[in-house]
């Protein structure tokens, strides 16, 4: 079974192939690590899937819908809901009104858990202390990050797609994360997770795939991928494998 | 802003001008006209701005709003040419908004100064339908009774008023706002971002007709300079930033001031000199008040609150 799954796909800016021809799956109810190193296609591919940017060639599929070349806003409807790496959410609204904008406009059929249903629910679920009033302006990265991850998953997904939702962050809210992440798939919701900290894919991910210059390098469990030899060259260059 | 002050706003304008057309200064009552129509104009631009549009052609819905209901009333009667002008202004934005609002912001900008000058030009080439140079003769609003006018164009200014708090709600702010900073963000929300720029074009074309449609009816003799001139395009512009964009208050309270500061120097500096007086007083205005006088309004009061917040809570504080 599989939530996500790309096959053939291409990405062109000018003459440089983002993604080159990749073909892969994102196994249904699991959490998926997408890792590589810089300018391996990884936010690509979440900008393709996600509707941001469409493929030149090959299809995409979620679950049993063909969205290749849908928009964003379709693609919510779908089922694929996506963070953002650098959360630019508009400095003059609340929490509250950020979170409410995929409530009232995402038309995905599925329903979220209880602990999830409401904009307070949701809030208080994603570990965010300030007042659902507090304008964005005032909120912390680690806050601006739980933020982006309650309004994404407002859009009630069947996949989440969460790019580094846990860069620079410390390492108690990286934790906090974490733990969060984990309890959003243990409430039957698909995820993908971009990172570049190896440990934490290890730690959180149950299967993990490698990109490098747009095309699949590897994919596996975690320890496989990690140890795998194609991988460490990827990543460190030549020399430097085991 | 909350439903009491959005009620209040509404009492305030129509309290305020009934006033004016009750007590039956004809100077007062032509000046509240334009104030009215300059109000309902610059509503119309703050409802598009907040999607991050910035139009610079709100003269060229002007323009049809006056033609097209101009044009349309002998054919059809009042309440339905009306109808029909305006529901030309709309299908006007849905076809420039189809073409443009996919173009990045200054992008569009250029294409309504654009769709505003070439309106003028379209009016003087269709001399058989549109009476070209000559102009027109709408049916004069009220029997061209003034305070009549004003009691009916308040009417107006109140319903764009409520538009514009509708546009301001919970459902449709947090998306604007967030289209405006953010188009992406806004997508992956769920907004449809076109859709909703498309919508929020044709509402504000619709808001600028019915402005224009006031103005054509006052005088029964409109020519396409009068409505298509590009300073109905820059007026709503300087009365919303004056006022305080994002707001339903500001664009109404930018037109009084706005209204009131060339009054006054026209009647100190006179000739031709006042404009330049009147542009610089804008520009003071602006400077010193970035986010208008109803984002200065609001500083202060929460300024004033906080003074009156800390004593409050030092005196508790040295009672326990």
């Amino acid at each position: 079974m599989t939530d996500l799954c790309v096959s053939g796909c291409t990405v062109a800016f000018g003459g440089l192939k983002a993604i080159n021809d990749l073909t892969l799956t994102i196994p249904s109810g699991a959490i998926t690590g997408l890792i590589g190193p810089n300018g391996s296609g990884k936010s690509t591919f979440c900008n393709m899937v996600s509707g941001q940017i469409p493929p030149s060639g090959g299809r995409v599929r979620l679950g049993e819908k063909d969205i290749t070349g849908w928009r964003s806003d379709q693609a919510v409807a779908a089922g694929l809901a996506r963070t953002y790496q650098v959360p630019r959410v508009p400095k003059e609204l609340t929490i509250g009104e950020v979170i409410g904008v995929p409530f009232r406009y995402a038309r995905s059929s599925r329903e979220l858990p209880r602990q999830m249903s409401t904009t307070a629910d949701l809030a208080r679920f994603c570990g965010l202390a300030p007042a659902l009033d507090t304008a964005c302006a005032d909120l912390s990265i680690s806050d601006l990050r739980r933020l982006e991850i309650a309004r994404a998953l407002a859009c009630k997904p069947r996949v989440l797609l969460l790019d580094e939702a846990m860069a620079g962050l410390s390492l108690e809210d990286t934790a906090q994360v974490i733990e969060l992440v984990r309890e959003v798939h243990a409430a039957g919701i698909t995820i993908v997770v971009i990172e570049h900290v190896m440990r934490i894919i290890a730690t959180l991910c149950q299967h993990a795939v490698v990109l490098n210059n747009g095309r699949l390098l590897s994919q596996g469990t975690p320890e496989v991928v990690l140890r795998d030899p194609a991988v460490r060259e990827a990543y460190l260059g030549k020399g430097f494998g085991p | 802003m909350s439903a009491r002050y959005s009620l209040l706003t509404y009492i305030a304008v129509a309290v305020g001008l009934g006033a004016i057309a009750l007590a039956g200064n004809a100077f007062l009552i032509q000046a509240a006209i334009g104030v009215a129509i300059s109000a309902i104009l610059a509503l119309s631009w703050d409802i598009l701005s907040r999607t991050g549009q910035v139009s610079l052609g709100q003269s060229a819905f002007f323009g049809i709003g006056a033609y097209g209901s101009g044009l349309l009333t002998p054919q059809f009667g009042v309440v339905l040419g009306w109808v029909a002008g305006i529901l030309l202004c709309a299908v006007a934005a849905i076809l420039i908004g189809l073409v443009t609002l996919r173009l990045r912001r200054l992008y569009f900008t250029i294409a309504t100064l654009s769709f505003g000058l070439s309106m003028q030009v379209l009016i003087l080439v269709t001399p058989g339908i549109t009476g070209g140079s000559t102009g027109i003769m709408p049916p004069v609003l009220m029997g061209g009774s003034p305070p009549a006018q004003l009691l009916l164009i308040t009417g107006f200014l109140v319903v764009a008023a409520i538009v514009s708090d509708i546009f301001l709600s919970d459902r449709f702010r947090p998306a604007f706002f967030m289209i405006r900073s953010n188009p992406a963000l806004a997508a992956s929300s769920g907004v449809p971002v076109v859709a909703t720029k498309i919508m929020a074009f044709a509402v504000s074309g619709m808001v600028a007709g019915v402005a224009g449609a006031c103005y054509g009816g006052l005088y029964g003799y409109v020519i396409p300079e009068d409505v298509f001139t590009p300073n109905w395009s820059i007026l709503p512009l300087a009365v919303s930033i004056l006022g305080g964009m994002d707001t339903t208050l500001g664009p109404i309270l930018g037109a009084l001031v706005l209204r009131f500061l060339e009054e006054i120097a026209r009647h100190y500096v006179g000739g031709v000199g006042y404009q330049v007086v009147y542009g610089a007083v804008i520009i003071l205005f602006i400077v010193i008040l970035p986010r208008g006088l109803v984002g200065g309004l609001r500083q202060l009061l929460r300024k004033l609150a906080r003074r009156d917040a800390v004593p409050a809570r030092s005196r508790s504080e040295a009672k326990a």
